[in-house]
This record gives structure tokens, C-alpha cells and sequence, in this order.
């Protein structure tokens, strides 16, 4: 399995001397395992993929986009991805279903008039949507097998785990800790201070919080949501992401072997990022790793041609 | 009046190494007036650091008030609207103006593009600052001392892009973004509208001699003329296309400057660039 990140800023693209080593472009993340292509999330970081993509000299034909939600960071990279105008690929696009818009239609309508001049019928490439839940398990020619869960973000985003026989990677760009706020289809209204939680919330977050821990049990790397510092997180709760701290607990709960922090602060330079992965390394040390995900990290383990 | 690029970059930010000379955020552009009026033409991620630069002011105590031109409704013009903590503080007024779109008004298009299933926002209800909007017409209008007037510069299929002119006394700001002159009409209207700015911001996201599939837009030959006809002073190139590399927007800038002078014309000609600031 190889992976390469292209988009590790979360919220919008930042272009800043100061935050090119860690990088500017939302999330994006490549997962190859042997002609096998996945793709995690269509942030700005998608553009550059498509790029090198296209200077491959026999570039997949069958990409699988899966898509943790929709919020536009996570999608503004899509129709700037050359593969979708290219008559001989087929592009397999998952995400979350929903009552309120199809998954084709929250696409379509984000890439049409008056928001963009293009449609659906103008991508060229055979484009195939699949609506899936949390707690699914596909399975791509055998070799690669994805399994979700539900990640606690406004509006719900799915967590994905993509496994090969050689390693497991657990990709969950936004999330929040799971206490505090239980977040679902309905805005949470945040006062300034916390709501006392019901006892079925607290028994969903608990729920929800051993389903991530189970879907990355023992995964060779976690990316996830880190994009608040702890004086962060106390003032905006209510937007769903976590600090490195809540991170390493989830990390160290599932024994992840390699924590990538991931969904960087639009404001957090690179000093500050360094700063926040060095308070991580200064804590007693655990069997665990822990990096801060740039563009441009490539991971990679088992045998590769 | 002073003029500050924000965002340049058209179609999609480019955050990297190559583009950070002229800047790879999409399109913001602000005016300031000698009496403090405020004027924000597009709102693409150019205007989150405008926001952050604007929270010292008083933006960050809810006492702050602006006006904003919308062109039209594509991506890389208003998505940055909800970002910036100035949006988020009550007390703050926005003045919004922009084309209605084929699919609705204005404000409805905002609504959407703030809806849960793209924004955690949830949609304009939840937009701390006050704001309205309004239809942009060819009706011209003052705000402090700055005069605006606009004009609709598209004839295709698609919702209307709107091209808007600010001026102070006798010094103009006249921009034009996502135009494609494909008969004579638009391009006279367009002369006529640019006619003697002191500066035209135009969009050029390619040349000539490029063969690229666009959606609209005009080439860097095309701005370059209507600039000498319309008798403008000074011409800044803007929406950058996201594959255009500092390097190669320096050779373009030389490559039609050096092509001015040979023509013995007098037309100053630059690319615009984030973080730029022109005394008009």
C-alpha cells in the first residue's frame, strides 16, 4: 500500500509562505494498492493529484473517490481533476446518503449554474455514485476492503478504513471528541457553554466513539481530525474537530501504530503545527507514532511495484 | 481612493510554492475611500485574510461596516464569504449587491451555497453580522463619497456577470472578471464602461496562444486592447489561471510591456498580485 497526501489544511486553502511546508490545499489523500487507485476526499488538493495523475505513463482508468461529506473543503477540488473529462475513465464516487439531497444532486448542483458553468452530462468521464451508511463493508476486485463509520461533525461525515493484505490505513478528517456535543443533521446552537448531555446522547457518543476505535483497531496509520489547540476547541466546540490530544486518545484506544495529525487550522503556521506535534512528543511515550501530515508525505508499506 | 488585491487567482486557490509571488487565492478585491468607505468586489478565499486583517479594526468590536460587489456567483468569487470572524460578530453591517441568478435571487444562492450539506454555517440565518442583499442594477449609487455603477457584460446561457466601476472625484477603479467578448455589442458596451479608468482590473486568465477549454473568458490580448481604446491609464491582469507559475506570469507581464513599448503607447501594464496595495 502507498499513500500520498496532497491536501492536509482543513476548512479553506490557505497560499502562505509561512504554511508551505505542512501545505495550503484541503484534504486530499491518495491510496494505491498495486493498479488498485482510492482516493479520500476531493479537497484543492485534488487538482495536483490529477496533474501527476496524468504524467503516469499508464495511469489507473478506474478511480474510487470516497467521500467523508460534503462541506465545500472536502469537494472544491472536483471538477478541477482532469480525470473526470477523459472519455476512457469511470470514477466511482461514494458518500454519505441522506434524506434531504441524493449524492449526485448535492454534486450536481454545486457544479452548475450559478455556482459553476459546467454539468454532470459535461464530464466526460462514466461517472458512478454510490450512496452508502456508517458500518458498510465493500470490497474492490478483492484487494482492498472499506469499511465506515460515523464520525461527530455537523450534519455527519463518515469515517473510512481502507485495507489491503499488506496494511490498514483509517482516514477521519473531521471530527469532534466524543462529549460534549453529539452532533447530527440539526445545528447545534452553542451558548458558550455546555449543554448537559442526555443519557441516549451520552449512550450514542459512547456508541460512536467504539465504533471508530473499532474501525481503526490496530491500523498501520490514523489520519485524523487535529485541527484545534486545546484553547481552540474550548471556544468553538460546536464546529466539530478535535485537538491532537483528543486524536492520541482515540489513537492510543484502537492501538493505531502511526497517528497523522491532519485538518490543519487555516490560521496555524508551520511553527505553530511543529508546536503542536512537539507538545505530543514531549508526553510519556507510548508505543504510538505520532507525525503531523504534509503535503507531499508519502507512507508506504508491503511490496510495491 | 486605495485599491488592495486580496485574492487574484481565478477558477481555484493554488496554495504552493510557484504561485506565491502573485498569490493563490481566488477573488477579492477591496477600495478604500478617503473617508474610510469600504468596497469589496468578490469574495473568494482572498477575502478570509482580508477578514483576518480587518479584525484589529473595528471589525473585531462589531462596529464595522462594508460594502460588497458581487460579479457573479461561481466559486471562486464568493465561496470565502463565511470564513473571516468579522461575518461572525453582530453589530458588523454587510451591504451585499450582486446579479440575481437564473436560479433564484441573490440572497438564495448564498443561502444554498451556506446550506449544511456544503457549510457548517447552516445557512445566512446563522451569519452573526448584519446583512442584506440587494439586486445590482445599472442604476448608479453612492456609498460615502465613492460613486459604484455596474453593468451586466455576459450574453450566454448562464446567470449574468456583472462588471462594476468605483469612482472618487475624477480617479476610477473599473473591473471586469470572466467576460468573453464574442461579438461586437459586449465589447462596445464593455469600451464604453472602461472608458478612461485610472486603473482596469481585468480577467486573463490565458493568451492567445494558448488552446485551453475555458468557460468564458477573456485573453490577455483582449484586456490589453480594450484597455488602449478605452484610453485607461494603468491595466492589472487578474484571474490568474491555476497552472500560471509566477515565473511565467513575469514573462507575460515583460513579453507586453516590451510589445507597449514598441507601440510607443503609454498604457502602464502589471499582473495583479495578493497583497498589493495602488493608490488610485
Amino acid at each position: 500500500m502507498i499513500i500520498r497526501i496532497w491536501g492536509t489544511r482543513g476548512s479553506y486553502p490557505v497560499a502562505r509562505a509561512e504554511m508551505l511546508r505542512y501545505g495550503g490545499n484541503t484534504t486530499c489523500v491518495e491510496v494505491r494498492v498495486g493498479e488498485i487507485c482510492v482516493i479520500l476526499d476531493a479537497g484543492t488538493g485534488l487538482r495536483p493529484l490529477g496533474e501527476a495523475l496524468g504524467r503516469e505513463a499508464n495511469p489507473p482508468n478506474t478511480i474510487h473517490l470516497l467521500i467523508t461529506h460534503t462541506h465545500w473543503d472536502h469537494i472544491i477540488g472536483f471538477p478541477f481533476f482532469a480525470p473526470i473529462f477523459n472519455p476512457h475513465n469511470r470514477i466511482e464516487i461514494y458518500g454519505l446518503q441522506r434524506t434531504q439531497s441524493s449524492l449526485r444532486t448535492t454534486i450536481a448542483n454545486a457544479l452548475s449554474d450559478p455556482l459553476m458553468p459546467i454539468s454532470l452530462e459535461d464530464l466526460r468521464a462514466d461517472m458512478n455514485f454510490h450512496e452508502i451508511h456508517d458500518g458498510v463493508r465493500l470490497d474492490i476486485e478483492g484487494r482492498v476492503r472499506i469499511s465506515t463509520a460515523q464520525a461527530n461533525h455537523p450534519y455527519r461525515a463518515l469515517a473510512y478504513r481502507i485495507e489491503s493484505d499488506e496494511a490498514a490505513l483509517v482516514f477521519i478528517p473531521d471530527t469532534g471528541p466524543f462529549h460534549t456535543i453529539l452532533f447530527g443533521d440539526e445545528r447545534v446552537a452553542w451558548t458558550g457553554r455546555p449543554v448537559p448531555n442526555t443519557e441516549e446522547e451520552l449512550a450514542t457518543l459512547a456508541d460512536m466513539r467504539a465504533k471508530v476505535i473499532a474501525l481503526a483497531h490496530r491500523a498501520d496509520w490514523m489520519i485524523y481530525d487535529s485541527q484545534f489547540t486545546d484553547e481552540q476547541y474550548a471556544r468553538f466546540p460546536h464546529w466539530g474537530h478535535s485537538t491532537p490530544g483528543q486524536a492520541r486518545e482515540i489513537a492510543e484506544a484502537a492501538g493505531v501504530k502511526h497517528l497523522l495529525l491532519f485538518h490543519h487550522d487555516p490560521h496555524h503556521t508551520d511553527a505553530q503545527i511543529d508546536a503542536m506535534l512537539a507538545a505530543q512528543h514531549a508526553l510519556p511515550s507510548s508505543n504510538l507514532k505520532i507525525s503531523a501530515a504534509f503535503e507531499g508525505m508519502e507512507l508506504r508499506k508491503g511490496f510495491a511495484l | 481612493m486605495k485599491l488592495q488585491f486580496w485574492g487574484v487567482r481565478g477558477y481555484v486557490p493554488t496554495p504552493g510554492a510557484e504561485y506565491l509571488h502573485y498569490g493563490g487565492n481566488t477573488c477579492c478585491t477591496a477600495l478604500m475611500g478617503a473617508n474610510g468607505e469600504l468596497v469589496v468586489i468578490d469574495t473568494g478565499t482572498g477575502f478570509c485574510q482580508f477578514g483576518d486583517a480587518l479584525v484589529g479594526r473595528e471589525f473585531g468590536r462589531g462596529g464595522g461596516e462594508m460594502t460588497l460587489l458581487i460579479s457573479h456567483t461561481y466559486w471562486d468569487h464568493i465561496l470565502g464569504l463565511p470564513f473571516p470572524a468579522l461575518v461572525h460578530i453582530p453589530g458588523n453591517r454587510l451591504h451585499i449587491y450582486g446579479p440575481d441568478s437564473t436560479r433564484g435571487s441573490l440572497q438564495m444562492v448564498y443561502d444554498g451555497m451556506l446550506s449544511p450539506v456544503y457549510s457548517p454555517v447552516y445557512g445566512l440565518a446563522h451569519i452573526g453580522a448584519t446583512h442584506s442583499f440587494q439586486p445590482i442594477s445599472t442604476t448608479p449609487f453612492m456609498v460615502g463619497g465613492l460613486r459604484i455603477s455596474a453593468m451586466p457584460l455576459s450574453q450566454r446561457k448562464h446567470s449574468p456577470i456583472w462588471a462594476y466601476r468605483v469612482e472618487e472625484g475624477s480617479r476610477s477603479v473599473v473591473y471586469i472578471t470572466d467576460v468573453r467578448y464574442t461579438n461586437d455589442l459586449i465589447w462596445q458596451q464593455a469600451l464604453h464602461f472602461a472608458d478612461r479608468a485610472s486603473i482596469l482590473v481585468h480577467s486573463a486568465p490565458y493568451t492567445r496562444h494558448e488552446q485551453v477549454q475555458d468557460y468564458g473568458h477573456s485573453r490577455v490580448e483582449d484586456a490589453i486592447e480594450l484597455a488602449q481604446k478605452a484610453g485607461a491609464e494603468q491595466l492589472m491582469l487578474f484571474h490568474h489561471a491555476p497552472t500560471r507559475t509566477d515565473a511565467q506570469l513575469h514573462a507575460i507581464v515583460k513579453h507586453y510591456r516590451d510589445r507597449l513599448v514598441t507601440q510607443g503607447s503609454g498604457l502602464l501594464l502589471d499582473a495583479a498580485r495578493e497583497g498589493e496595495e495602488i493608490e488610485v
